[in-house]
């Protein structure tokens, strides 16, 4: 009903009134219903919402005021008239009082009570809009309140530290992890938090506060703290600017970074090792070249041509180190293309024995190889795999003693292939059995002296087996021999 | 000449090429050289062959193995009278920081000097004339 002007009640006694005011309102546009009496009056009045209702104030069973007081209870937002021919200043009061918007004396014009029900229709748009107002300030306002919780509730679960320090140095806000982070309990909201503040942190903040111009940027400064644990943080300090552009304060975000610290250390310390074993040969080959070389040294032949050969070997042995620091860079770095192929560990252990054959030989050391029936081929890169054989068997010749035994297994169980490399050799202490697989560890004891490596053969094997989701175990007893356990899966995905 | 004063020099080095090749700068100059790979058999032939100098790799086993063998011989009534220099490559570049210039540092090693790698023989007969004939 978008064109109706609106719906109307009229509740008057005197029947050509009531039919009157009814037809002429409809000619109107208005939908009216209409009731003779007050009890009606009410009943109508109450179970419908109108836009306005016309009462006649005398009616023989309830009076006009009665009929006004209980629509106005149960529709408060029904504007109603009070329509009188007994007009009186008392009764126009009263009528007010309880609710009635308006007073139309009787009797009245066509065109004057029309003009009343038209000033009642506009006072219960604005009665309406008012309350749509309001419902909707009151939504608002919770939809606010829920996003100021909602922010604040994120702020305080944040692993980073937040503190918001005013122009004044005083603090503004902080939340639980800032307080955890400086390991504090003595932040105050409102206290000049400068001085209490870590010096790295205060000085970026009062450089901020003293220069002239914002620039909407952080400043980042690390620093440890040393409580029971050191710890690292680093602090971005940005400014907070006044709609104007003024300076309004600085936010500080803390950050832990003891876990990136650490691996700073570890790598430096890797680089510093690395630094010296890449030193020593080239020492060595330098040592012998400046003893060639100098002329005041009365060096014979044969001496010559040993610290030659010697050179040679220390040459070889870095070319060895460097490919094996660029076999870990590639697996540290996953850059290494694999060719994932079916394959057959028995068939790359024949192969690898081939190739150290001639060591073997060398130190009289008798090879056994079990291998059980059936055994399943495995998911795998062949080079990766050839490079765990030959760094497991090569080390079991190396470390063997002459005339020793290597024994190799090969087995599978429902979701491994098991590799064991037993020897003969001179075991290991159970002090070195965990730094085994770390790089540059060389058992270093009376018995490995003038045995070469790179330090870096065992770290690379572990790489690889963790890389296919692998298990590798080392058994050994000193002076009797080194069991090593490879159980690569079958299918690793 | 320093070679009357010190005649026998004990080096010891797990390094067999550095040894072979220090041994030869030093036996070029005219002195007796006693050779020891390990800070084990170098206290061993210190003992036995009292040598008039010892030059002792700083890193050898151990990290402080060198130390160790310095700090044994040291203790001894012989050790006392002789020069004792510790050799290393462990410079700044390595990430060792390594030196004797302090004060608590000279004293808790007890080494007479730090020589570097690769050794530098008119290097070490300065740092030994220096020693005799102070």
């Amino acid at each position: 009903m978008n064109n109706c002007k609106g719906k109307i009640l009229i509740v008057d006694d005197e029947k050509g009134l009531r039919l009157g005011t009814k037809r002429l309102l409809e000619d109107e546009g208005y939908i009216v219903s209409a009731a003779e009496n007050g009890t009606e009056g009410i009943q109508l009045g109450t179970n419908d919402e109108f836009d306005v209702a016309v009462i006649d104030l005398k009616m023989p069973d309830v009076d006009g005021l009665d009929v006004l007081k209980a629509i106005k209870q149960e529709r408060p937002n029904t504007v109603c008239f009070i329509a009188t021919a007994f007009a009186s200043y008392d009764t126009a009061i009263q009528a007010t009082r309880i609710g009635a918007f308006g007073y139309i004396p009787k009797p009245f014009s066509p065109e004057e009570f029309i003009y009343q029900i038209e000033l009642g229709i506009k006072q219960r748009k604005l009665i309406i809009d008012a309350h749509r107002l309001e419902q909707e300030r009151e939504k608002n306002l919770l939809e606010l309140a829920n996003e100021k919780s909602r922010l604040n509730a994120i702020i305080k679960s944040i692993n980073e530290g937040v503190i918001v320090i005013n122009t004044n140095g005083e603090l503004a806000y902080f939340n639980y992890s800032a307080i955890k982070l400086l390991g504090t309990n003595n932040l105050q909201i409102g206290e000049n938090v400068l001085e209490f503040l870590p010096k790295e942190i205060s000085d970026i903040v009062k450089k901020i506060f003293l220069s002239d111009t914002i620039m909407l940027k952080s400043y980042s400064t690390e620093l440890s703290l040393k409580s029971e644990n050191e710890i690292f943080l680093e602090a971005a300090c940005t400014p907070i600017p006044n709609p104007d552009g003024s300076l309004a304060g600085v936010v500080i975000i803390l950050s832990n970074i003891t876990e990136y610290k650490k691996i700073e250390i570890i790598k430096n310390q890797f680089v510093s090792m690395v630094a010296h074993e890449l030193k020593t040969p080239l020492a060595a080959v330098q040592g012998f070249l400046n003893i060639i070389k100098d002329e005041s040294i009365n060096l014979p032949p044969e001496k010559q041509k040993e610290y030659i050969n010697r050179s040679c070997q220390r040459l070889k042995s870095l070319t060895d180190l460097v490919n094996d620091l660029l076999d870990i860079s590639r697996l540290e770095l996953k850059t290494k293309h694999r060719e994932i192929v079916d394959v057959d560990l028995a068939e790359i252990v024949n192969a690898t024995i081939q190739m150290l054959e001639l060591e073997i030989a060398k130190r009289e050391i008798k090879v056994e190889r079990n291998v059980m029936d059936n055994l399943p081929p495995i998911k795998a890169d062949v080079n990766e795999i050839t490079r765990v054989i030959t760094n497991l068997l090569s080390n079991a010749i190396k470390y063997n003693k002459p005339n020793g035994m290597i024994t190799i297994d090969l087995n599978f169980s429902k979701n491994y292939v098991i590799l064991k490399v037993k020897d003969t050799g001179i075991g290991l202490k159970e002090e070195e059995k965990n730094k085994l697989f770390s790089e540059f560890y060389r058992a270093k004891n009376e018995k490995t002296r003038g045995i070469s490596g790179t330090g870096l053969g065992l770290s690379i094997v572990k790489r690889i087996v963790d890389s296919y989701y692998g298990i590798i175990d080392v058994e050994s007893e000193y002076g009797v021999g080194t069991t090593f356990t490879v159980k690569l899966p079958i299918n690793p995905n | 000449m320093i070679t009357d004063k010190i005649k026998k020099i004990l080096l010891v080095d797990d390094d067999i090429d550095l040894l072979e090749q220090n041994k030869t700068l030093v036996e070029s100059k005219g002195f007796n050289v006693i050779t020891a790979e390990s800070s084990e058999e170098g206290f061993e032939k210190f003992k036995k062959e009292l040598p008039d100098a010892a030059i002792i790799d700083l890193i050898m086993e151990q990290m402080d193995s060198g130390f160790v063998l310095c700090y044994k011989i040291k203790k001894t009534e012989h050790g006392k009278k002789i020069p004792v220099f510790m050799l290393t490559s462990a410079t700044y570049e390595t990430g060792f920081k390594f030196s004797t210039t302090s004060k608590e540092e000279k004293e808790w090693i007890k080494c007479d000097g730090v020589l570097n790698k690769p050794v530098v023989i008119e290097d070490l007969i300065a740092k030994l004339e220096n020693f005799v004939y102070q």
